[in-house]
């Protein structure tokens, strides 16, 4: 704190007017230590940045203090007066709400109908009331500037959409402490900056902020303090314009040389080739019309667009996961019919999903049977019978590869952090001789010790002459990756650009 | 980036409304695109669609199946399982499956029966025996019900084992009541009113399940313990989380089911006159087929009223045109074994 300005200074040490203090807070789970004496306090007028590696104890300590999770130890202090906060209903009775990255919502309800949920308004004869509810939802939506209809179905948006509704829900009510986990990592574009302009706005409201996030330039322009946690420890608050050196060598304790590693210089012949491919209409999916790309060996090409944009799609059509009315696949030249993952993966095709918890995982089962169960065939394990032993031992090596620890292995999905269920994802992507690759957002929700890892990997595959079609919404994580990339707009692709010639501000340009 | 950069994106989102609509407007080509549009409905046009099939199918097979008599018929037929369907609709909506609605309607059957012959001793209080056997009745539903829930939501217990148990149990109690004979010298005036009884032309069983039908559509569509029924459903930790007692719900939807079940049975033994152990044994699968058939989402949060309606109708005029036809009975069970499968292959999502 010894950068601290005075009037900072003058303002944590008047107690009264600290929204939030946590004192020595600790979590245990059994022998596992979440989080170990960590304190933090929140002023009024304030964005609080938690910065820290998934696995920090920043998830632990928000579901304490949005009332989610009792601590084992350690005291929450709102106002200056003790409290107690038993479940979410308490936090929010003191005026606490979160927004978890783990949406709440009800797939089959409208975005109105969820945003009401518990509190919906009753007519004269205690009916719903339903016109005023859409209405009054509608009028909460246009004023955070969201693009959204009250109308429609949870389950018929796209993440983005949905995280948007989940921030409404938690704003129905103005809080006076909200919490935001990492709240832009599903989203894109228009909606990231209608989503920091509003946090900006309710910060200047008066509402104190505590926001997870492990995008830098967030940090900079919202931040006004950061505090690090590193292995469940509280390591230091610093102002928000520390350098992100520093932020990176404080959350991970060593030093960072580079975050993307420079992609191979020369690349092979071409692997695959998509030309001129049209999908099969969709309801509430943008039509891919008329796209062609190839990816050489060696090659990592990015695929950047808005979330919605088609780009999922168009790269999910090579994997036979869409129906192409017009043209076709070729892997090395050689036109294929993909008629679903099986043949893709027959063609030494792998196509990694983006949404890890419902298309990749298998939450229930461990690490290990998830990342071995596309290689059954192929790995230790191959015949009709199990071999669970060689199975681990030739696992452990993969793991490794990933920087995912040996131990992992045989932990449950649903218990490890975002960033190591990705990488399980990833390792999955390994256990079979595989060419091509294509990922569908790999680092979403990741923090950046584990997205350094995923880079690590990605440029290694590129390197020992693998095709990557890298699909994302991180533009400087493609820039920063890739030799070419492509953008995707409304299901065509509308521009293309060689690593030379990256700018941000032009790319950006073509996403609209 | 800082907060001036913010607005000059705001200005770039300016731009944005002006290109959305050539995304939107693309050029429509007719046949093309209604044919798009009816795969793209196929679920909600399958029903409709099977009931127009079935029923031309069977008008033309049969010379009685388009009377006047035989579709009031139907609307008769129909009545028990639609009450039990309603029941099983709001259990599966809430997330739940209830199989022990088979075996409360043998109970109430049964119960109701024994308690309408006990009151029909002494003869000049005919409607206390009335009474006696419908309060028996909807009782008992209510509290098997509330067994049912308090299991599936507080132990946790899964409701298809749950339902399953409390089947089992209840089938044996009924036997065990009863002695396994069929209960018989119910008040005449049970079978008068709610057997056989019309007001205003309609039958009084047809009425009761109007009734219950629009009930239902009002408690599921317009009411907060409905919208609560399809969040928990849908997502019960979100419904929790956004305050909702999901247990309360669970509970209150079996309930529910328990009782309509129970009326269905008491409806039904005003119709046969007696009480007896084997009436219900085929309302368990009888009424979720009406329900899968009619869209509703065996994983729950999905479901309407009045598509559960069309769904039971259609099971009731298969069966009732298969029997027209003199198909026979053995031949009946495969018929409509493979029409129920048919109609969940078109209305598959």
């Amino acid at each position: 704190m010894s950068t601290s300005t005075p009037a900072q200074l003058a303002r944590a040490i008047d107690a009264q007017r600290t929204v939030l203090r946590v004192k020595g807070l600790s979590r245990r789970y059994g022998q596992l230590v979440a989080l170990e004496g960590v304190s933090l306090d929140v002023l009024p007028v304030e964005v609080h940045v938690l910065f820290g590696e998934n696995g920090a104890g920043k998830s632990t300590l928000i579901s304490i203090v949005a009332g989610a999770q009792e601590p084992s130890a350690g005291s929450i202090e709102g106002h200056g007066r003790p409290c107690r906060f038993d479940s979410v209903a308490t936090a929010r009775a003191h005026g606490v709400r979160a927004v978890f990255q783990e949406f709440s919502l009800v797939p089959h309800l409208s975005v109105a109908e969820n945003v009401t949920l518990g509190e919906e308004p009753l007519n004269g004869w205690r009916l719903l009331s339903k016109g005023p509810e859409r209405a009054s939802v509608q009028g909460l939506i246009d004023q955070f500037g969201f693009d959204l209809d009250a109308g429609a179905r949870v389950s018929a948006l796209a993440r983005g959409k949905q995280q948007m509704v989940e921030i409404c829900k938690a704003l129905k009510r103005m809080p006076k402490l909200l919490i935001l986990d990492e709240p832009t990592a599903s989203l894109s574009g228009r909606d990231t900056q209608a989503l920091l302009a509003l946090v900006w706005r309710l910060k200047e409201e008066g509402t104190a902020i505590i926001y997870v996030t492990h995008r830098m330039h967030e940090i900079s322009l919202l931040g006004d303090r950061v505090t690090v946690l590193r292995e469940g420890r509280f390591v230091k608050t610093v102002p928000a314009d520390t350098s992100s050196d520093e932020l990176i060598r404080l959350m991970s304790g060593r030093e960072i040389v580079a975050l993307y590693p420079k992609p191979r210089a020369e690349v092979g012949p071409v692997r695959l080739s998509l030309e001129n491919v049209t999908l099969a209409p969709q309801p509430g999916v943008m039509q891919v019309t008329n796209a062609s790309v190839e990816v050489r060996a060696g090659e990592i090409v990015g695929l950047a667009g808005l979330v919605g944009s088609g780009k999922s799609e168009f790269a999910q059509a090579c994997f036979g996961l869409r129906r192409l009315t017009e043209g076709r696949v070729l892997i090395e030249g050689v036109p294929v019919s993909i008629k679903g993952p099986a043949d893709a993966i027959r063609h030494k095709l792998w196509y990694s999903p983006a949404d890890r918890k419902h298309d990749g995982l298998m939450l229930e089962r461990n690490s290990r049977e998830n990342i071995a169960l596309s290689g059954l065939a192929a790995g230790p394990s191959r015949g009709s019978w199990l071999r669970p032993w060689q199975e681990v031992a030739y696992l452990s090596e993969l793991a490794s590869a990933v920087d995912l620890s040996a131990g992992r292995l045989n932990h449950r999905v649903a218990t490890l952090s975002g960033g190591n269920q990705q990488k399980v994802l990833l390792a999955k992507s390994l256990v079979q001789d595989v060419k091509v690759f294509v990922f569908d957002e790999p680092t979403v929700g990741v923090d950046i010790g584990a997205c350094m890892s995923i880079y690590r990997c990605l440029s290694e595959l590129s390197a020992r002459g693998a095709a990557v079609l890298l699909v994302s919404s991180n533009l400087p994580e493609l820039m920063g990756l890739t030799h070419r990339l492509l953008v995707m707009s409304g299901g065509r692709l509308v521009g293309e650009f060689k690593r030379g010639a990256f700018d941000e501000r032009r790319i950006l340009e073509r996403f609209f | 980036m800082s907060v001036a950069s913010l607005s000059g994106s705001f200005e770039r989102e300016g731009r944005l409304s002006s290109v959305v609509p050539d995304i939107v407007d693309q050029p429509v080509r007719r046949r093309t695109e209604v044919f798009r549009r009816l795969i793209v409905n196929r679920q909600a046009i399958a029903l409709p669609a099977m009931f127009v099939v079935a029923s031309v199918v069977f008008t033309l097979g049969s010379p009685n199946f388009g009377t006047l008599n035989n579709l009031t018929n139907v609307a008769r037929q129909s009545v028990y399982l639609l009450i039990i369907s309603l029941g099983q609709l709001i259990v599966i909506v809430g997330g739940g499956l209830d199989l022990s609605v088979g075996s409360v309607v043998s109970l109430t059957s049964v119960a109701s029966a024994m308690m309408s012959v006990v009151f029909a001793a002494c003869p000049d209080t005919p409607l206390l025996a009335l009474a006696a056997g419908l309060g028996t009745g909807v009782l008992i539903g209510a509290l098997v019900g509330t067994i049912n829930g308090v299991g599936v939501s507080v132990f946790r217990i899964a409701p298809f084992m749950m339902t399953l148990g409390i089947s089992s149990v209840l089938f044996g109690t009924t036997l065990l009541v009863s002695g396994g004979v069929p209960v018989y010298g119910m008040p005449p005036l049970l079978g008068e009113i709610f057997g056989f009884g019309r007001l205003a032309g309609f039958p009084v069983p047809a009425i009761v399940a109007l009734l219950l039908v629009a009930v239902t559509y009002i408690v599921l569509e317009w009411t907060r313990f409905g919208r609560y029924l399809y969040a928990t459903g849908g997502n019960a930790r979100a419904a929790e989380l956004s305050g909702v007692r999901t247990h309360r719900v669970c509970i209150a939807a079996f309930m529910l089911s328990g009782v309509l079940a129970a009326i269905s049975g008491l409806l039904l033994t005003a119709r046969l006159g007696t009480g007896g152990a084997n009436v219900g044994a085929s309302m368990p699968l009888d009424s979720i087929a009406a329900c899968v058939i009619s869209g509703v989402s065996l994983s729950g949060g999905q479901g309407r009223t009045l598509t559960v309606v069309l769904g039971t109708l259609l099971i009731i005029i298969v069966q009732n045109g298969l029997n027209l036809m003199q198909v026979g009975a053995y031949a009946q069970s495969i018929a409509t074994g493979g029409i129920l499968i048919l109609a969940m292959a078109l209305a598959r999502r």
